[in-house]
C-alpha cells in the first residue's frame, strides 16, 4: 500500500484549547512529507496526537489502514513508530548507551546493524558512549535521539524540528542523516527552516491555525513565494 | 430511643463540626487545597479557652479574651505556615501540613505545665454557656452564622479567585493574579473557623487534652466534607450531620455487635468510592445531575506537557 | 564507648527500617508522581502478617516471607484499584491513599482485634554478642544486614537490569519511554509492588525489635518515611538510604541526649530541606 499514515479531520483539545481544528493529510510510504507552518499552528501537537499523548478528540488516525487514535502510546510506537521530540527527550541521567539501550526492542543483528550504520553518521555518539546524555551539546542530543528513533526498524519516525537551536554546520550533518535514512524509513518532519525543509523534503502540508490549509509536492512551494510568504512568512 | 438532653447534646456536635468541616471546604472544596494538618487549628481554640478558663475565672470576660486570643494565634500560625508551605507542590504541603499538626501534638504533650500533657484538664466555663439548651443554641447560631459569612465570602470576588485557582492554578496566575496571596487569605480564613470549632467542642466537654491536635480530627473534617460534598458549604453542613450521628448510632450497635465498634472503616470505604467516583460528594453529584458538564480523560504525562503547547 | 557504638547500632538499625519504607515511597513519587499516603499501612500489614504467620509455624523465616509476600499483594490491590482510576489528578489521588491509611489500619484492628501484639525475635536472633567489654544486640545486626542486603539487590536491579532501566528512565521522562513502547503501567505495577513489599518487610522486622505490634504503628513510621523521602530528594534511592542513616542515627542519639526534642527535630528538619531545598540533599525532582 502506498499510503503509510493517514490523517482525517482530526481535531485535538489540550484542557480546554481547541489546538487543532481540522487535520488531513497522508503520508505516502518511503517519502519526506513535510509539515510547515508558524509558530502555534499546531504542528507539535499533530505529532503527539499521532503519537496518542494528546489522543485525537475526533477524526481518524490511520496507520497501515489501522485505526491507531484510541490506542494507548506504547501500543503505537510498538506498531513501528518511532518520535524525535521537540526537547529530544534525552535521559540526561542515562548514559548515551543506556538512552539508546532502553528503545531497543529486539536485540538481533538487525538492530546491531542499523545501530553500527547510525552510529557511523554520528561517530560523537561513539565517543560519548559511557557519558551521561545530560553532558551532551544541542546537537548532540539531537543525533542521539535521532538514533534512538531509528535503531528499531520503525516504519514511520516522526521528527520534529530537529534543526531547532543548531549551528549550521550542525543542521547539515542532521539533514544528511535523515536524507540517508528516506531509502530505509518513512518520515514525517516538523521543520520551520524551510532552506531544510525543502532541501529533502517530497512533498509538503501546510498547518495554519490547527488546520491543514494547503499542501502539494515540494516543487510547488520552492516555485510559489506568494504562498510561502503567505503560511510561513518568509520569502 | 432517645431523651431530649442527648439529642441536644448529639446535635451541638453536628453543629461543631459542621462549622469545622465548612472551614475545611474553604480550603479544599473552593481553593483545591489538601491540608492534613487542620487539627493544628482546632487544637488551638480548644486549648486556649481550656487553659483560660483555667488559669483565670470562668468569667464571660475571660472567655471572650480567650475567643479574641484563639483568632489571633489561629491567624498568625495560618498566616506563617501557609506563607512557607502553600508555593509548594500539593504533595509536598500534605506532609508538611501534617508535620506540623504533629509538632503541636508533641508540643502539647511535652508542655505538661500549662496542658496536663496527654491527660489533659477540665475546667469550668461561664455561666451563660452552661445550659445545655442555650449551649445548643448558641452552637446552632454559630453554624449558621458561620455559613452565611462564609457563603457571601465565597460568591466574593475574592472568593471567586479561590475558584478559578482551584479550577486551573496556571491560568489563574497567567491571568495577573498572586495565586499564593490568595491561598493564605483562604488559609487563613479557614484556620481561624477552625479554631471557633475547637473553642466550642472544648467548651462542650468542658475536657480538652492532646486528641485535639490528632489526626482523628483531621479525617474527620475530610470525611465530612467529602462525603457532604466539597465546595458546597451546605455539603459540609450534611457530611457532619452523617458522620456524628453515625458515630452515636453505629457505637451503640456495637453492644449488639463488635464489628459497629469499627463503623469509620463503612465511612472509610465510602470516602474512597466518593473521592474515585463522585468528587463532589452527595450534593455535588446531585447538582452536577441539573448541570451537566464534559469531562477529558487523564493520560500518563509530566506536567510539563500541558504548558509544552505546539509549535 | 559502649554507648556509642549501642546508638550508633540502634540508629543504623532504625534507619534501615525507615529505608525499607522511605525507598518504596520515593521510587514510587518518582516514576509515578505519586506519594502514597498509605504506604504506612502497608507496613502495618507486613508487621501483623508476619507475626502471624511466625507464631502459628514457629517459623521466622516464613513470617518474613510471608509479610512480603501481603506487601506485595496489597501493593498490587493498591495501584490497580486505588491509584490507578484517579492517576493525573494530584488532589483526588493524596486522597484517596490518606483514606485507604485509614481503611487499612481499622481493617488491621477488625482481622486481629485492637489491642497490642506482642512480638519476640526468634531465639537465634535473640541476645548479643560479647567483643572485649562491649555488648553487640544480635537482632540489630540483623535488621542492618537485611537492610544492606535489600539495597544491594534493588541498586542491583536499577543499574543492571532492563526494568531498572526503563523505571530510571520513566523517573526521567515518562511519556518519552512510552514513546520508545514501554507499557509504563506495566513498570509502574512493578515498581509498587516492590515498594509495597519492601514496606511490609520493614514491618515485620520492627514488631521482634520493639515488641509489640500495634495498628497505628503504620502511621508514625510513615511521617519519618515522609521525613526522609524529602530530606534525601524525591525519587533518589540512594537519596533515601543515605537520608534514612541520618534520621535513623541523628533521633537514636537525640533520644539518648535530648528526648525531648528528637521528633521535633526531625520534622523541623523536613521542613526547613522543603522550603529551602525542595529537591532534597541527593534529589533528581523538585
Amino acid at each position: 500500500m502506498n499510503t503509510l499514515l493517514k490523517l482525517d479531520q482530526v481535531e485535538t483539545f489540550i484542557g480546554q484549547y481547541h489546538i487543532l481544528q481540522g487535520i488531513s493529510f497522508e503520508v505516502p510510504k518511503g517519502e519526506v512529507t513535510v509539515l510547515l507552518g508558524r509558530n502555534g499552528a499546531g504542528k507539535t501537537t499533530t505529532l503527539r496526537t499521532i503519537m496518542g499523548l494528546n489522543p485525537a478528540a475526533k477524526g481518524s488516525v490511520q496507520f497501515k489502514g489501522e485505526e491507531i487514535k484510541s490506542l494507548p502510546t506504547f501500543t503505537i510506537a510498538n506498531k513501528g513508530i518511532g518520535y524525535v521530540p521537540e526537547d529530544q527527550g534525552i535521559f540526561a541521567g542515562l548514559t548515551v548507551e543506556e538512552n539508546i539501550k532502553v528503545a531497543v526492542k529486539k536485540e538481533n543483528d538487525e538492530t546491531r546493524q542499523r545501530l553500527d550504520w547510525i552510529l557511523e553518521l554520528f561517530p560523537d555518539l561513539k565517543k560519548f558512549w559511557k557519558k551521561p546524555g545530560g553532558l551532551l551539546s544541542g546537537g548532540q542530543k539531537q543525533m542521539l535521539s535521532i538514533a534512538r528513533a531509528y535503531v528499531n526498524d520503525n516504519e514511520l519516525l516522526l521528527i520534529d524540528e530537529p534543526s531547532k537551536g543548531l549551528a549550521p554546520i550542525i543542521v547539515e550533518k542532521v539533514m544528511e542523516s535523515i536524507q540517508q535514512m528516506k531509502d530505509k524509513t518513512t518520515i514525517i518532519l516538523v521543520e520551520q527552516n524551510f532552506m531544510m525543509a525543502s532541501t529533502i523534503g517530497d512533498s509538503f502540508y501546510i498547518i495554519d491555525d490547527g488546520r491543514t490549509v494547503s499542501n502539494g509536492s515540494m516543487n510547488l512551494l520552492r516555485e510559489d513565494e506568494e504562498m510561502r510568504r503567505k503560511y510561513l512568512g518568509i520569502a | 430511643m432517645y431523651d431530649s438532653r442527648s439529642m441536644l447534646i448529639l446535635l451541638s456536635q453536628v453543629f461543631i463540626f459542621a462549622v469545622l468541616a465548612m472551614s475545611y471546604d474553604i480550603l479544599l472544596g473552593y481553593t483545591g487545597i489538601v491540608s492534613f494538618g487542620h487539627a493544628m487549628f482546632f487544637g488551638i481554640g480548644a486549648y486556649t479557652v481550656g487553659v483560660f478558663m483555667k488559669r483565670f475565672e470562668p468569667e464571660t470576660s475571660y472567655f471572650l479574651l480567650a475567643v479574641l486570643v484563639t483568632i489571633l494565634l489561629t491567624a498568625v500560625v495560618s498566616y506563617f505556615v501557609g506563607l512557607l508551605t502553600l508555593r509548594l507542590k500539593s504533595h509536598f504541603y500534605a506532609m508538611l501540613t501534617m508535620a506540623f499538626a504533629g509538632l503541636f501534638l508533641v508540643l502539647a504533650e511535652k508542655w505538661r505545665t500549662v496542658t496536663y500533657g496527654n491527660d489533659g484538664f477540665t475546667f469550668r466555663v461561664p455561666d451563660f454557656l452552661k445550659d445545655r439548651t442555650d449551649f445548643y443554641l448558641i452552637c446552632l447560631a454559630s453554624m449558621v452564622i458561620v455559613f452565611i459569612l462564609l457563603k457571601r465570602f465565597t460568591n466574593s470576588p475574592l472568593g471567586r479567585v479561590l475558584q478559578a485557582i482551584r479550577e486551573n492554578e496556571q491560568r489563574t496566575e497567567s491571568l495577573g493574579y498572586s495565586v499564593l496571596q490568595y491561598k493564605v487569605i483562604a488559609s487563613v480564613v479557614s484556620g481561624v473557623i477552625a479554631g471557633i470549632a475547637g473553642i466550642l467542642y472544648a467548651v462542650s466537654l468542658r475536657f480538652v487534652n492532646t486528641s485535639v491536635f490528632t489526626m482523628d480530627i483531621t479525617l474527620d473534617a475530610l470525611l465530612m466534607t467529602i462525603i457532604g460534598g466539597v465546595g458546597t458549604l451546605v455539603g459540609a453542613i450534611i457530611g457532619a450531620g452523617i458522620i456524628e450521628f453515625s458515630h452515636h448510632w453505629l457505637t451503640a450497635l456495637a453492644k449488639v455487635h463488635w464489628i459497629f465498634e469499627r463503623w469509620i472503616i463503612f465511612f472509610g470505604i465510602i470516602y474512597i468510592l466518593a473521592v474515585m467516583f463522585f468528587p463532589q460528594g452527595i450534593v455535588g453529584s446531585l447538582q452536577k445531575l441539573k448541570f451537566r458538564k464534559k469531562k477529558t480523560t487523564a493520560v500518563p504525562v509530566d506536567s510539563e506537557t500541558i504548558s509544552q503547547g505546539d509549535s | 564507648m559502649d554507648v556509642l557504638i549501642n546508638l550508633s547500632l540502634n540508629g543504623l538499625a532504625t534507619g534501615m527500617l525507615i529505608f525499607l519504607l522511605a525507598a518504596g515511597l520515593t521510587l514510587i513519587f518518582g516514576l509515578m508522581d505519586v506519594l502514597n499516603f498509605a504506604h504506612g499501612g502497608l507496613f502495618a500489614w507486613g508487621a501483623y502478617s508476619g507475626i502471624w504467620i511466625y507464631s502459628s509455624t514457629g517459623s521466622f523465616f516464613a513470617g518474613i516471607i510471608g509479610a512480603i509476600l501481603t506487601g506485595m499483594i496489597l501493593g498490587i490491590v493498591t495501584e490497580r484499584w486505588i491509584i490507578k482510576p484517579v492517576y493525573g489528578n494530584h488532589v483526588q489521588q493524596i486522597l484517596i491513599t490518606l483514606g485507604l491509611m485509614l481503611v487499612l489500619s481499622e481493617m488491621l484492628k477488625v482481622v486481629w482485634g485492637p489491642n497490642q501484639i506482642s512480638a519476640a525475635t526468634p531465639d537465634y536472633l535473640s541476645g548479643s554478642w560479647e567483643f572485649g567489654g562491649i555488648i553487640i544486640i544480635k537482632y540489630r545486626v540483623f535488621i542492618i544486614a537485611v537492610g544492606f542486603a535489600v539495597f544491594l539487590a534493588v541498586q542491583y536491579l536499577l543499574k543492571k537490569t532492563k526494568i531498572g532501566l526503563v523505571v530510571r528512565a520513566g523517573v526521567m521522562n515518562k511519556e518519552m519511554v512510552q514513546s520508545l513502547g514501554v507499557n509504563i503501567q506495566r513498570v509502574f505495577m512493578f515498581v509498587f509492588m516492590i515498594g509495597a513489599g519492601m514496606a511490609a518487610l520493614g514491618g515485620m522486622l520492627l514488631g521482634p525489635y520493639s515488641g509489640v505490634i500495634y495498628a497505628d504503628m503504620g502511621m508514625e513510621f510513615a511521617i519519618l518515611a515522609f521525613i526522609v523521602v524529602v530530606i534525601g530528594g524525591m525519587g533518589s534511592f540512594t537519596g533515601s538510604v543515605m537520608a534514612a542513616i541520618l534520621v535513623g542515627l541523628s533521633g537514636s542519639f537525640m533520644a539518648y541526649y535530648v528526648p525531648d526534642l528528637a521528633l521535633a527535630a526531625n520534622m523541623l528538619l523536613m521542613a526547613v530541606v522543603l522550603i529551602f531545598r525542595p529537591q532534597g540533599l541527593f534529589g533528581a525532582k523538585g
